[in-house]
């Protein structure tokens, strides 16, 4: 017989309250970025008039950095966090809005190649981060939740599948900070490594894509690079995190098969629950564009208000970064993340490296 | 022995996910857009 326990019912907090208390974190994070983009304008005029050498540091770096910056001295006080954490939000708009700046025939092209690059990828970072999950005697659902995490699309993928697998809530920390720092690293070596190797565009933005795991990083890291780049990383981290579903649903149904989490009911609905609805809102953005529905103009218009958004979502990437709190949650998973990442890393610049010289990009 | 965990009358049906408000907004903006309203928007 079932026990029943009643979960005590909470006080809904009033939307408009809700609404207010993500202000004062909206306009932290609007004057980080937008410091960023002042940065980006006058340090490089400065440097110039003066006949100073300085490299040309985009408003993306500058965010992140000034972010980083407040975060790891004084601290994001309390009233601004609750808005700080709309940068996701910000985030998942910008895509859709991006959307504006893609056709339809572009995507089908380039959305073929990095499905099939993005299939490879996921297949590979599974195995691979469960093999080094077992070497380095983790907890199985820990090593789930970073195995899922690196392969597929970070933080969202972690929670989609603690959910799922009902993994406890200290295995799901261990692995977003981990995922966190990593892309963290990511985010600058990333570009350094692709000017090394001369990567073009393509070839640099389909690695951000595949190889950097949180869609904030992995947008961050391609505009680093150049807009193009930042574009198809847009596209192939997308495409990633259309698989979030079907990964989840293997990894639920295989701790279901083990008696340590709930069967899964409806397979459809698992599927579109845990399906991203801004890659939806993207292609949908894209169709319209595509068959005219939006003048010249208005595209520049749309692009622009993507700019915007993505301006907060930098911010907050740096915002949210803080480095002692992440050495809290131990070393190991965090060797585990860093040698998987390292792998993934390689392993994704020869698919990419592959690729190019298939397509002669 | 299972335990059923029967969650209180606050959880709605039909509360939006984060994704979700993130499309409709976006959406919005880009009617606004279309239509006329947002013009010109600087970069």
């Amino acid at each position: 017989m079932a026990d029943a326990i009643t979960v005590p019912q909470v006080q809904p907090v009033q939307p408009a309250l809700r609404f207010l208390r993500v202000i004062p974190g909206i306009f932290l994070l609007a004057a980080v970025g937008y410091a960023g983009k002042l940065l980006e304008q006058n340090v490089g005029a400065y440097a110039k008039a003066h006949h100073w050498t300085f490299p040309n540091i985009e408003y993306v770096l500058w965010a992140i950095v000034l972010g980083l910056v407040i975060s790891n001295t004084v601290g994001v006080p309390a009233i601004f966090r609750t808005g700080v954490a709309t940068y996701e939000f910000w985030l998942k708009a910008g895509i859709v809005l991006l959307g504006a700046r893609f056709l339809l025939g572009d995507i089908l092209k380039l959305g073929g190649v990095s499905l099939i690059l993005v299939a490879i990828e996921i297949v590979g970072s599974l195995t691979f981060m469960t093999f080094l999950g077992r070497l380095f005697k983790l907890k199985p659902k820990l090593t789930t939740l970073l195995a899922v995490g690196s392969a597929v699309c970070g933080v969202s993928a972690i929670i989609a599948t603690k959910g799922a697998i009902e993994a406890d809530d200290e295995d799901s920390s261990f692995s977003i900070a981990a995922i966190l720092a990593l892309g963290a690293l990511a985010l600058f070596t990333f570009p350094v490594i692709g000017h090394f190797l001369h990567l073009s565009d393509k070839a640099y933005g389909l690695w951000a894509g595949l190889g950097v795991d949180n869609t904030a990083e992995a947008t961050a890291a391609g505009a680093l690079y150049s807009d193009a780049a930042g574009k198809l990383a847009v596209l192939v981290k997308s495409t990633r995190n259309a698989m979030i579903g079907f990964v989840v649903l293997a990894y639920a149904i295989y701790w279901a098969g083990k008696g340590q989490a709930q069967q899964v009911g409806n397979k459809a609905a698992f599927l579109w629950q845990k399906f991203p609805k801004f890659v939806l809102g993207f292609l949908i953005i894209s169709v319209l564009a595509t068959y005219h529905f939006f003048s010249k103009d208005q595209v520049g218009a749309l692009a622009n208000l993507s700019r915007w958004a993505f301006l907060l979502t930098f911010a907050g990437v740096g915002l949210r970064t803080n480095f002692s709190e992440m050495r809290k949650q131990g070393l190991r998973p965090f060797a585990v993340g860093a040698i998987g990442e390292l792998a993934i890393a390689g392993f994704t610049l020869g698919l990419v490296y592959g690729a190019s010289k298939i397509f002669g990009w | 022995m299972n335990t059923e965990v029967v969650a209180g009358k606050t959880a709605s049906k039909w509360k939006l996910s984060l994704d979700t408000w993130a499309v409709l907004v976006a959406f919005l903006l880009a009617l606004l857009v279309r239509t006329g309203v947002l013009k010109h928007v600087p970069w």
